[in-house]
């Protein structure tokens, strides 16, 4: 009772942090940390897209956001939980859909009936609509279909849960060209006040037009957490000519050069987030004083 | 209902470990079951011989709850079966419960529900034909009625008196193999089994060294006369270890990482 209690007391008054990382340490072995000291606060009402490197520990962030690993110190707050005590309470707030999934072989139908319960905001004609509109044939085993059907009935049944907190770990994989469209779509609709949605991926194309905050990791800490209307307003994405002292970075294409530069003129541009991507990498510290 | 959800995986495995077993249990008893054209199948008493039941039963039965046990976390070896199952919205002391149910209650008692069917049904068969036995080889000695291998030790106050103290055993055995399909990531069965012996192995050399130290100087005398509290001691210190594999494999289940 209490902790329920205090949950709704973290709900009415904390509405705006649904994440907060302090100091997180982690690491598959001591010697080689993953992450040293990473602070964050993620926010309902938001789409973030989780980008990095191979390597740079995007899947093993949104782990410690599910407790399925444990960091060596520093804390985690998720809803007003502790991840790594797997409580029921936030384990029904967390749709995770993870870039390996497994599912038995059984129909929808049984899939639904043994799981659903276990979810009390379970929408079941959510889920119908769903996998009507991802054109699943719903007599299949699941075991039987292919691994993009199989990758849209795990999204339809996380997002049916109405979980608070959706994290997607390289959900587009897989997914054929009408099928990242629906997935974006559907994501886009599926976004509410009260929930806060994370999705990882390399696949930063797939997402365009639908995550509002960048999240970038790399050298075992965040490298930039900024919202694309932020993006935009302090740098501007151009094809140019030449390349001159103003340009952050560059990258030569077809017609001369992709480049990041300061908004200086306040210009409204579209943010080329493979751009952003390799510009943060190559030449982190010339973005620091845009981004703190 | 976490029953329930854990029986999609689970259920596919148990029924097919028992299929095999119940066709492995028809095919040793066919074999070796007397007949009236085989000799040598009864003593002097009259009785048929079906000693070969004993072992069977407790063979297949070692066999049967420890592959149960053994397999029922071997998902938590597997990455992506390991996400769902630990990011399923109940406790870890439910998934531990659910473990305990079904390998320790539903294995144990389903094994001696299908023993006892196959059993029965071969003991009304050869008792259906015993006119056959007594015409065919010896008409001095009548034949007995075979009776089930249950109600063989519930009705014999001896048998009863011993097997009492071991029925904690098969719940020892599934405890060892739950906390091996938690502990390790592949080759359960195997990694278990060869860690039971080596750590056996130590325990019963150390304890051997022991004794041998602490009582070399000493006359030994028969322990016949504390039989009874030889026995106890095996039933609690059973149980105790049990138990303590139980905890463990709640721990170990709690601590579990992807």
């Amino acid at each position: 009772m209490i902790k329920i209690a205090y949950t709704l007391v973290y709900y009415l008054t904390n509405t705006v942090d649904m994440i907060q990382i302090n100091n997180l340490n982690f690491g598959y072995n001591k010697h080689s940390p993953l992450f040293k000291n990473m602070s964050m606060q993620l926010s309902a009402g938001h789409i973030y897209g989780l980008l990095g490197k191979n390597g740079a520990g995007k899947s093993s962030l949104l782990k410690n956001l599910a407790g399925l690993v444990y960091a060596q110190s520093g804390t985690l707050n998720v809803l007003g939980f502790d991840p790594k005590k797997r409580q029921p309470a936030l384990l029904e707030q967390i749709c995770f859909i993870p870039e390996e999934f497994y599912l038995p072989a059984v129909k929808i139908d049984s899939y639904i009936k043994a799981n659903a319960p276990f979810y009390k905001n379970f929408d079941h004609d959510y889920f119908n609509d769903l996998i009507k509109e991802f054109d699943i044939p719903v007599g299949q085993k699941l075991i039987n279909m292919s691994y993009g059907q199989k990758k849209k009935v795990i999204i339809a049944f996380g997002l049916a849960t109405q979980a608070k907190l959706v994290i997607m770990d390289e959900p587009t994989n897989g997914l054929d060209i009408p099928s990242k469209a629906q997935f974006r779509k559907i994501m886009a609709s599926a976004l509410t006040e009260d929930r806060c949605i994370i999705i990882s991926t390399h696949q930063v194309r797939d997402l365009d037009n639908l995550i509002d905050t960048v999240i970038m990791l790399d050298e075992n800490d965040i490298a930039l957490k900024a919202s694309v209307e932020e993006i935009t307003e302090k740098l501007t994405f151009k094809k140019v000519k030449e390349i001159d002292a103003s340009i952050i970075y560059a990258e030569p294409s077809l017609s001369g050069f992709n480049a990041v530069m300061p908004n200086f003129h306040q210009e409204d541009s579209k943010l080329d987030m493979e751009l952003l991507f390799n510009a943060i990498l190559a030449e982190k510290n010339k973005f620091k004083p845009y981004f703190n | 209902m976490l029953l329930k959800r854990q029986w999609l995986d689970f259920g596919k495995i148990y029924f097919g470990v028992l299929i095999v077993l119940v066709g492995i249990i028809i095919a040793i008893y066919s074999y070796f079951i007397p007949t009236p054209k085989s000799g040598h199948f009864f003593d002097y008493d009259g009785n048929l011989d079906m000693r070969f039941r004993y072992g069977l039963f407790m063979l297949l039965g070692f066999f049967f709850i420890s592959i149960i046990a053994s397999g029922y976390y071997n998902n938590l070896g597997q990455k992506s079966r390991a996400i769902l199952e630990l990011m399923t919205p109940a406790s870890t002391f439910e998934k531990f419960l659910a473990g305990i149910f079904y390998t320790a209650i539903v294995s144990v008692f389903s094994y001696l529900l299908v023993f006892y069917i196959v059993d029965a049904g071969f003991v009304k068969y050869l008792n259906s034909n015993l006119p056959a036995f007594s015409s065919t080889l010896n008409k001095k000695t009548s034949i007995k009625d075979v009776d089930g291998i249950f109600y063989e030790v519930i009705n014999d106050a001896n048998y009863l008196r011993y097997s009492r103290y071991f029925f904690v055993f098969p719940f020892l055995f599934t405890s060892i193999f739950l906390l091996g399909s938690v502990y390790f990531n592949r080759f359960h069965y195997i990694k278990t089994a060869m860690a039971v012996m080596i750590f056996t192995g130590i325990a019963g050399y150390i304890i051997y060294k022991i004794g041998y130290l602490l009582t070399q100087d000493m006359v030994s005398i028969s322990i016949v006369s504390k039989e009874d509290s030889v026995l106890q001691s095996t039933f609690i210190v059973t149980l105790i270890i049990t138990i303590i594999m139980w905890l463990i494999t709640f721990i170990r289940l709690k601590e579990k990482e992807v």
